[in-house]
């Protein structure tokens, strides 16, 4: 999954299918100058959305057809980081609790101050812009390790663990000048400040 | 006895009559007993020897009351004396029935008729004694066949009659038929149709005249039910059943058939079908309690646009950015979905109306009785056991009966449910009533099942808060408030052999005399 979290503006996706409901928040996120795209299912969104599209997903706990709930779990499953705020009735508790266990990052029960869901959603929002930046670098890391050659990535593994120039020559059977030149290219290619840095950015993306 | 012979020498006449005499008493099925003016027996014939176990040698010259148990037998010298002193008959020469002895002691019904012998002085007597044991046995029998019928009659409250179209004989009523019908047994003779007819409620009398009119045209039998007015004004629901019978040339001659009296029957039908009206309702009532969720959602769907639409125009207003299409717009909707909610309560007030609080006083026992009978079904289904419990004291409480059963079935429902998956020789429910020490009338409902947790149990009485796939989490939370109101408390611990035991109370009413 590639995504760029600076190119694209972030759009709030409501899916509710009360239609009244669903424009009324079109109409309050236009008063406060979002981007909205209204949904009056959980499917026509599915159908609809792109992964890369940054914002989040003001979603109806409640639905006929495929319910919040499923609608959360679908995304789940396809890795999506969409953020997701519940819209939830007052008896809808439970629900709302498995939604949070789920992964949303909130839920506000219907009905609510204008105030209240607006501050929800700037805050699901930079959890967005947050996520997706933090995604854009673990792909970059990713690319940069990809640029390693074998010998590089076997030297790359033992400096992550701690070893010395010396005992990496004795475990791969090197000169200790070869590893020093292995070690300058890796801190290199791999765009590294520091050592701390470089191990930094090898656990970011999960290689140590 | 006059035998007519002609020239019969005097000698031969005597002898002729004497081995006459002996054939009568030796042919005879009585018994014939000879005796003096003493008592003293000077005969007794072969069917006397039979009956009282004797040989005629053995009893020559005793006392004739050797044949007789006391107090017969005392009496029996004053009897003889006084008919000579006085020359009055007591039992001679009239039949009289007493218990007469055997030589082996043994007694026996016995008739007796004693006469004197012509032309003797002193006197002497001839004594026919016949055994009646049959026949008193058979009149018994009868005696006590009918009691039993009539005992019979008096538990089923049913009454037979036979009515006779011949003019012959008085229809006969049995003595139940008496009550059956409101009269007292004894009450003046009158036919059975012609009481009965007056009797039937105008509203079965066609119906009764026309049962009656098919089974005289020929039809088998007649079986109906209806309802008949007593003199006393109670009405009260008969099953009549009739037949008749024919001469061999068709004409009616009688007619025989049984009144049974069904009222109680009737009214426990009754009662039945008003209960299960009254669960029915309620279990809209329970249903309206679930519907709760969906109506509050259904309520705040509108509130919901409308508090966005307002606040949302505010905004734009504010920041000076608005059209007069896109707040006419909203404006609009706001109208629209405020009369959207205002739909939705409407229908919810209708659907409550209907609902009326009815306190009686009632026994507690009688309440988880009647539960259980409801229940009964379920949990047999499930294989569950139900034991009750009930207080000896038989306390009152003040009570909406289908609102507690409901909550007392939501409980065992809950039970049924808990012991899904323990072994069947462990589902059991215990239902008990008593009365706790702060004198409150406590209901219990005890199961083996796999129990509550702390975490929830203190989430139980939550609304909304299930455990059960496809539950609604309102059960115990409408049944606490149904509780409450009573005045009661509603709670649950575990049960000390595993399970779960739910309690609730209800404040017990002081029995007063005039009521029960």
């Amino acid at each position: 999954m590639r995504v760029n979290a600076t190119n694209a503006r972030a759009t709030i996706f409501i899916v509710d299918d009360d239609m009244a409901v669903r424009d009324a928040l079109k109409l309050l996120l236009r008063s406060v100058g979002q981007a909205v795209e209204t949904y009056g299912s959980a499917q026509e969104f599915l159908d609809a959305y792109s992964e890369d599209r940054p914002g989040c997903l003001v979603l109806d706990i409640r639905m006929p057809g495929m319910s919040g709930l499923e609608l959360q779990q679908k995304l789940n499953e396809k890795h999506s980081i969409l953020p997701i705020i519940f819209i939830t009735g007052h008896g809808d508790v439970p629900m709302a609790v498995e939604a949070m266990q789920a992964g949303a990052v909130d839920f506000i029960q219907k009905p609510f101050r204008d105030q209240d869901l607006i501050d929800r959603i700037n805050q699901a929002l930079e959890k967005d812009s947050n996520n997706r930046a933090a995604l854009g670098e673990r792909n970059d890391i990713r690319k940069r390790l990809e640029t390693l050659t074998p010998r590089e990535r076997e030297v790359l593994d033992l400096v992550v663990h701690g070893k010395a120039n010396k005992v990496i020559a004795g475990d791969l059977k090197l000169s200790q000048r070869t590893v020093e030149i292995h070690r300058a290219r890796v801190m290199e290619k791999m765009q590294a400040s520091s050592l701390a840095h470089l191990v930094r950015m090898v656990l970011e993306v999960g290689q140590a | 006895m006059t035998v007519l012979r002609v020239a019969e020498p005097q000698e031969e006449r005597a002898q002729r009559l004497e081995r006459e005499f002996q054939a009568v008493l030796d042919a005879a099925v009585d018994a014939v007993v000879l005796f003096d003016h003493e008592g003293r027996i000077e005969l007794l014939n072969h069917a006397g020897e039979r009956m009282f176990g004797y040989n005629e040698e053995e009893v020559i010259g005793l006392k004739v009351n050797i044949l007789l148990p006391e107090p017969y037998r005392s009496q029996h010298d004053d009897y003889l004396r006084h008919y000579i002193d006085a020359g009055e008959p007591r039992i001679i020469g009239i039949g009289r029935e007493l218990s007469a002895k055997r030589r082996d002691g043994s007694e026996f019904s016995a008739e007796l008729a004693v006469g004197r012998v012509k032309g003797t002085e002193p006197p002497r007597f001839v004594g026919f004694i016949r055994d009646i044991t049959v026949r008193r046995n058979a009149e018994e029998a009868l005696r006590r066949s009918e009691a039993q019928l009539t005992i019979a009659q008096e538990i089923a409250n049913l009454g037979n009659y036979v009515v006779h179209f011949d003019g012959k004989f008085e229809d006969y009523w049995s003595p139940h038929l008496y009550r059956v019908l409101g009269r007292r047994y004894g009450d003046t003779y009158v036919s059975v149709y012609d009481y009965l007819e007056p009797m039937v409620h105008p509203a079965d009398r066609a119906r009764w005249q026309q049962a009656r009119d098919e089974l005289e045209a020929g039809v088998k039998s007649m079986d109906i039910e209806y309802r008949v007015i007593h003199p006393d004004g109670s009405l009260r629901y008969v099953h009549h059943i009739a037949q008749t019978t024919r001469s061999p040339d068709g004409r009616v001659l009688r007619q025989v058939g049984t009144l049974h009296d069904i009222t109680d029957r009737r009214r426990a039908e009754d009662e039945a079908r008003q209960m299960q009206d009254r669960i029915t309702h309620f279990g809209r009532i329970s249903t309206m309690g679930e519907m709760a969720a969906g109506i509050a959602h259904e309520v705040n769907q509108p509130l919901t646009a409308i508090a966005t639409y307002a606040q949302a125009c505010q905004r734009l207003i504010a920041a000076g950015e608005w059209t007069q299409e896109e707040i006419g717009s909203a404006l609009e909707q706001i109208g629209a979905q405020a009369l959207r909610a205002g739909e939705v309560i409407r229908r919810l007030r209708t659907f409550v109306k209907n609902r009326e609080v009815r306190r009686e006083q009632i026994e507690a026992n009688r309440i988880l009785e009647d539960v259980l009978t409801l229940a009964q079904t379920d949990a047999r289904h499930n294989g569950v056991r139900m034991v009750l419990e009930l207080s000896p004291q038989a306390p009152l409480v003040q009570a909406d009966t289908v609102q507690i059963q409901q909550v007392i079935l939501n409980l065992i429902r809950n039970s049924i449910d808990a012991m899904v998956d323990v072994p069947e020789a462990r589902r059991e429910i215990v239902l008990r009533t008593r009365i706790d020490t702060e004198g409150d009338v406590e209901f219990m409902v005890a199961d083996r099942g796999m129990g509550v947790d702390a975490a929830t149990m203190a989430e139980l009485f939550n609304p909304f808060f299930t455990t059960k796939p496809g539950g609604t989490g309102l059960g115990l939370s409408i049944s606490r408030s149904i509780v409450r109101a009573h005045g009661g408390k509603l709670w649950c611990n575990s049960n000390p052999g595993g399970g779960a035991r739910f309690f609730f109370t209800l404040p017990a009413v002081p029995a007063s005399p005039g009521s029960s």
